[in-house]
């Protein structure tokens, strides 16, 4: 297993590499600027910036200079001379934080429903179930967000002023605060996910159930430890974060449920399930214990397939609800020419892309042995 | 238990054809397309025929209706209301239609064949060739089209075919190529592969009458979900306006909401909704065919009819 986990990470990195070159390369090609036009006014003082940078070396030079700074992290310094690192860095918490809750929790009531729409006899349910669900999917991004707000905000609003808050954070804040509870939120999310595939493998009902809630009250226990409840409370409830989270949601979600309704009633047919009837075993431990799990591993590699359309989905989200975040940072760095971010970014959601098709892998060798002897399908 | 049909495997169009017939989700979304295929090119007929009396007022972009105030919700005379520029929403959106589905075809046909030449000669020619490709698919995978064309713009605005043209070739070097492959390798597995090279069959031969028309329906699957992509991320340009047009249905949503905003008024909703509705369900027709497609296409499902 750790051998196969180790090659899934090495060949990830290689495509790392691809990605971040075609970005190198689409930018280069696309964006009509450089560093030195950033940093001089005139032609003649741009052209000695750029004799004194090395812009002026062949394309491929460059290219390998900057992949030799980026496999040491190292994504060189703004316009400004600020490190792009620290700029990506600070606006990281908003995106991944958005992303991993509206993952899960699309993750988790797709999966639910997905599972007993396909098992459902009645039509009328699994019709209604499907539009929704392709509606829900290709739901236009801003349309989404805008009705969300019109909808939530109000009330979300009044909740807040019924708990006394008024502080509202913003993007780029210089605290740590904002990194320790994002990259808490996602360790919580994944170790509730691992305990309930655990309980559930093991056949321990009580604790599948309560797996995730468990580990989101650990969470919040934990910020109340550390002494952060208030701010991370304000945090948790900001407007424009969970609009943006639930627009995510609704949108992962409808995929999700499609995906694993029509895996399920793929496996209706199956002669183990007749068996499984024969012998008298309810139907709801038949489809829970029998069918959900072979249903869930096509699911999940055509999850893969999605992960463009959904991070693109993100930053459209992320634009429109202005919940600041890479997308927005991208927005506003092409709108300024800074090209070292533009490169910055696109590398980091390449990073997040990786870690995402890295870890689906490894969750569907975990499920499936054949995976993991590098069988090929 | 052999039944009819699975005896021997045949993935050809015309049992897909009549399999076709049966989905409901296919259907359904053959309906929405049908119809907004004639919502697009029904302007010219409605001018000439129930607004011949008064065709200015139906301009897509400088028409203005003076008998009431705008904007309006529907009435018998603007069927989906006006915009709070007076102008007919029904007019705009059936404008709008047409760099939508000049962007569907463009992309459909850009994704359709880079996916078919990669997919297929990486699975032919295997080895060192097939290992670059994959891990250039999985690259291209991880780069989102919305990103790709908010950097595209800085160099010109797009108009609907080069928009459509880049997500193909986006779209088909990475999840079409991928799909492609994985079917093509499983054809090549097939003894009647083994045949057709030890009667002789050249390569070229084997690719086009043995590995291309089994590849071409899953083809056809992940083509259409390309679509539906492309059609949310032109909607995104559109509202973002940084394409080369002015009248797709993502600008009737910015219209909306840019008017809200500076008036201070309710949102138009005529024109906020005929926008975000109209690219959504010409999105989900796609989908409904696709999914349906994929359903027909397999041969699990193929088993209990």
């Amino acid at each position: 297993m750790l051998r196969f986990v180790g090659r899934r990470v090495f060949w990830g990195l290689v495509t790392l590499v691809i990605v971040v070159s075609l970005a190198f390369f689409a930018v280069n090609l696309f964006l009509p600027y450089d560093y030195a036009v950033g940093l001089g006014q005139r032609p003649r003082a741009i052209e000695a910036i750029r004799q004194q940078l090395g812009l002026d070396r062949p394309l491929v030079v460059r290219w390998l200079d900057y992949m030799s700074h980026f496999v040491r992290g190292d994504l060189g310094v703004t316009y400004e001379g600020m490190s792009v690192s620290s700029q990506v860095w600070n606006f990281l918490p908003w995106t991944v934080g958005i992303f991993a809750v509206g993952g899960v929790v699309a993750y988790l009531f797709g999966e639910w429903f997905g599972r007993l729409v396909g098992w459902s006899r009645y039509r009328l349910l699994s019709s209604t179930a499907n539009i929704g669900g392709v509606l829900l999917f290709t739901a236009f991004p801003p349309f989404l967000v805008f009705m969300l707000f019109l909808f939530g905000a109000p009330r979300l609003s009044a909740f807040r002023s019924s708990l006394g808050l008024e502080f509202r954070p913003e993007a780029g804040g210089p605290s740590g605060l904002f990194h320790l509870l994002a990259f808490g939120l996602v360790v919580a999310l994944v170790g509730g996910l691992i305990a309930r595939a655990w309980a559930r493998k093991r056949d321990y009902s009580a604790l599948r159930v309560t797996a995730v809630p468990l580990a989101v009250a650990g969470f919040l226990v934990g910020m109340w430890l550390l002494g952060v409840w208030g701010e991370g409370i304000d945090w948790l409830l900001w407007d424009r974060g969970l609009v943006a989270a639930a627009a995510l949601v609704l949108i992962a979600f409808g995929e999700m449920m499609l995906v694993m309704g029509a895996g399920v009633s793929e496996e209706i047919a199956e002669d183990y399930v007749f068996t499984a009837r024969a012998k008298g075993i309810p139907g709801s431990r038949i489809r829970d214990r029998h069918v959900a799990p072979n249903a869930v591993l096509p699911a999940i590699s055509r999850l893969v397939t999605s992960i463009p359309y959904l991070i693109g989905g993100l930053v459209i989200i992320e634009v429109s609800a202005g919940s600041g975040g890479l997308g927005t940072l991208l927005l506003s760095s092409i709108g300024s020419g800074q090209v070292p971010v533009v490169l910055g970014v696109l590398g980091v959601i390449g990073v997040i892309g990786i870690a995402m098709r890295v870890g689906l892998d490894v969750v569907q060798a975990v499920i499936d042995p054949r995976l993991r002897e590098g069988v090929r399908r | 238990m052999i039944e009819p049909g699975y005896e021997h495997e045949n993935t050809g169009w015309a049992e897909i054809r009549r399999m076709a017939g049966r989905s409901k989700m296919i259907i359904a979304g053959l309906v929405i397309l049908g119809s907004f295929t004639v919502l697009a090119f029904i302007h010219p007929v409605l001018t000439a025929t129930v607004w011949a009396d008064r065709p200015d007022i139906y301009r897509p972009v400088t028409g203005h209706d003076t008998s009431i105030s705008h904007p309006s919700g529907p009435s018998v005379a603007h069927p989906l209301g006006t915009d709070p520029l007076g102008r007919d929403v029904l007019s705009l959106m059936t404008y709008g239609l047409r760099p939508s589905f000049i962007v569907a075809v463009a992309s459909a046909i850009g994704a359709a064949t880079v996916g078919l030449i990669a997919g297929t000669s990486a699975a032919f020619f295997r080895g060192r060739y097939d290992r670059v490709m994959t891990h250039v698919s999985d690259a291209f995978m991880l780069l989102p089209p919305p990103l790709v064309f908010l950097l595209a713009s800085k160099r010109g605005l797009m108009g609907p075919l080069e928009l459509g043209l880049l997500y193909g070739i986006l779209f088909g070097l990475g999840p079409a190529a991928i799909v492609v492959r994985a079917r093509a390798l499983a054809v090549m597995e097939k003894p009647f592969i083994d045949a057709a090279r030890s009667a002789g069959g050249s390569s070229r031969w084997i690719i086009t009458h043995h590995v291309v028309p089994h590849v071409i329906p899953h083809l056809a699957v992940v083509v259409l979900a390309g679509v539906v992509g492309a059609l949310v991320t032109q909607g995104f340009v559109e509202y973002l306006g940084i394409g080369k047009y002015r009248y797709g249905l993502g600008n009737l949503m910015y219209n909306a909401l840019v008017y809200q905003g500076a008036l201070g008024t309710s949102v138009p909703w005529s024109s906020f909704l005929a926008g975000s509705l109209g690219i959504s369900l010409l999105a989900s027709s796609f989908y409904m065919i696709s999914a349906g497609l994929r359903a027909v296409a397999d041969p699990r499902s193929r088993r209990r009819v």
